[in-house]
């Protein structure tokens, strides 16, 4: 495998190092430390770091973000909220960390907003920012501490704690992109497509038989067989991201795997040949369709038999031109109600009441057990 | 469009931030407002969960975090306070006997920088009538 390739197809690309890499050495620099250092560095670190997990966004997960305003809003929060992150982790003084952190709940509480939540917003807005965060000031104002302090000027170890705090992003964006990037799918089919559209073969993919060839195996041109290996790994990653179900194995998604291996194995053993442009037709129109609607599948837009749908959630059915080639009418965002406090507080009291009271009395015994812990002032002067 | 993945991405970051805050900084009130970063991060994705399946399921999850981080944090903060009694710091590395058997205590090398403290103001005692030059008497 290529490590360090600029196509998302390999593991570790330029869109995910450019961010994790930048964005360690950002917060790397910036930690505290006894000897001072100039933020310059740490800086422009930090910028590159913002700008490569803005390309990630951008192009890193599949698809593209169009100029809308939710586009700019998203970019907006996200962008606020991981920049005062930052600031928060890498700020020497703890009030300054803590107001740090009141904005990226707001910026989080914006992000809320966006995926259609504003009870939680409002919630988060004031439980977070306003009353933790303020307990938080207290305490930082009641122990206050003159001068330089080795508490908050020192850091413990913090190359090791960068270097694995950004492994686990790193791991944590490449998965994403191996499960929601499927351009390298999309490839596949749109070669499928153009070869059981084409009316002659491209000589590319043609394997060159002589008489006496009969009963060897067969020997596919580079072109074809790089085909047929993507169109492999294609089916894999397909495969791999559906979960394994019991249910009717002669329909539907079983029933579409099994022929898009079928036509793999066929293209596997069949030499591309002129005269059989008419198999090689077939099995390609075959491997473009199973694709696109494991594809869709994958993606929420179709429903597969055996999945149970949310009351609040459509889907468009899976059809088939009149010359066979298919027709998805997909991306129908599933609706959230209308009323969200309504629907929240119905949810809430149906299926979830013993949660709910099980959290007051984790309340209650919190409080009690702040009570007991920070009561009494026992202090013994030194 | 903006997707699901997307917000997977945020929530990701702000997760691994909190996990680098909470390993390196040794303030504890840091330590814990890291943590609940990372907190932030999880109910970024309950949320976007929520809206992908189109279902309020992943927003009660998040009604939840906050019950439990407002809990943490009524407790966490009582801690502390009983913490910075006993040794007059917020130092965690303060508390290192408690650490694992086997593994050597950390100390600190480098010196901190000084820095020179302003000394507080001091206001003239009350009662006492300050100095002030003679007048000349004219007789």
């Amino acid at each position: 495998m290529i490590l360090l390739a600029d196509t998302t197809d390999a593991a570790l690309n330029w869109t995910v190092l450019t961010p994790v890499v930048a964005g360690a050495l950002a917060v790397w620099y910036l930690l505290p430390t006894p000897r001072k250092r100039p933020a310059f560095g740490g800086l422009i670190a930090g910028g590159v770091a913002l700008a490569g997990f803005a390309a990630f966004l951008l192009h890193g997960v599949g698809h593209t973000a169009p100029a809308t305003v939710e586009a700019a809003l998203f970019f907006g929060f996200a962008g606020s909220a991981v920049l005062f992150a930052v600031l928060m982790i890498t700020n020497p003084n703890p009030a300054r960390s803590a107001l740090c952190f009141a904005m990226v709940v707001l910026s989080t509480c914006g992000l809320f907003l966006l995926l259609a939540a504003p009870f939680l917003m409002a919630a988060t807005i004031i439980i977070y920012a306003g009353a933790i965060i303020v307990t938080f000031l207290f305490v930082i104002m009641l122990s206050h501490q003159h001068g330089p302090s080795s508490a908050d000027l020192r850091s413990r170890e913090p190359a090791l704690a960068v270097g694995t705090g950004f492994v686990l992003l790193a791991t944590l964006l490449v998965g994403l992109q191996r499960v929601y990037d499927y351009r390298s799918v999309q490839a596949v089919i749109d070669e499928s497509n153009a070869l059981a559209k084409s009316e002659k073969i491209d000589p590319e993919y043609l394997t060159a038989r002589r008489d006496g060839d009969m009963g060897k195996p067969v020997d596919l041109t580079p072109r074809a067989k790089a085909y047929v290996g993507r169109a492999k790994v294609a089916l894999a990653r397909l495969k791999l991201a559906a979960r394994e179900t019991p249910g009717d194995t002669d329909l539907g998604w079983h029933a579409e795997v099994k022929a898009a291996e079928y036509a793999i194995a066929d293209l596997e053993r069949t030499p591309f040949k002129d005269g059989d442009a008419e198999a090689i037709r077939d099995e390609t129109s075959t491997i473009a369709r199973s694709l696109t609607y494991l594809k869709a599948v994958r993606e929420g837009a179709v429903a597969p038999d055996d999945v149970t749908l949310s009351p609040y959630g459509r889907v468009e059915q899976i059809g088939a031109a009149a010359d066979g080639s298919p027709i998805i009418t997909i991306t129908v965002p599933k609706k959230m109600p209308a009323a969200n406090v309504a629907a929240l507080g119905r949810v809430l009291f149906t299926d979830h009441l013993l949660a709910v009271e099980l959290a007051g009395t984790l309340l209650l015994v919190a409080t009690v057990g702040a009570i007991v812990i920070a009561g009494g002032r026992r202090e013994t002067a030194r | 469009m903006i997707t699901l993945s997307h917000y997977l991405a945020v929530g990701a970051a702000l997760f691994a931030l909190g996990m680098v805050g909470f390993l390196t900084r040794r303030n504890m009130i840091v330590m814990f407002l890291s943590a609940e970063m990372m907190l932030q991060g999880v109910a970024i994705n309950f949320v976007a969960f929520s809206r992908h399946h189109g279902n309020m399921h992943g927003q009660v999850f998040t009604l939840f975090i906050i019950a439990v981080a407002a809990c943490e944090a009524g407790i966490a903060l009582a801690l502390f306070l009983s913490l910075y009694r006993r040794k007059r710091t917020l130092d965690i590395s303060e508390w290192q006997d408690l650490r694992e058997a086997g593994l050597g205590a950390t100390a600190d090398t480098e010196p901190l920088p000084r820095t020179v403290e302003e000394p507080d103001p001091v206001l003239t005692k009350a009662g006492v009538a300050p100095k002030r030059p003679m007048e000349e008497n004219r007789v």
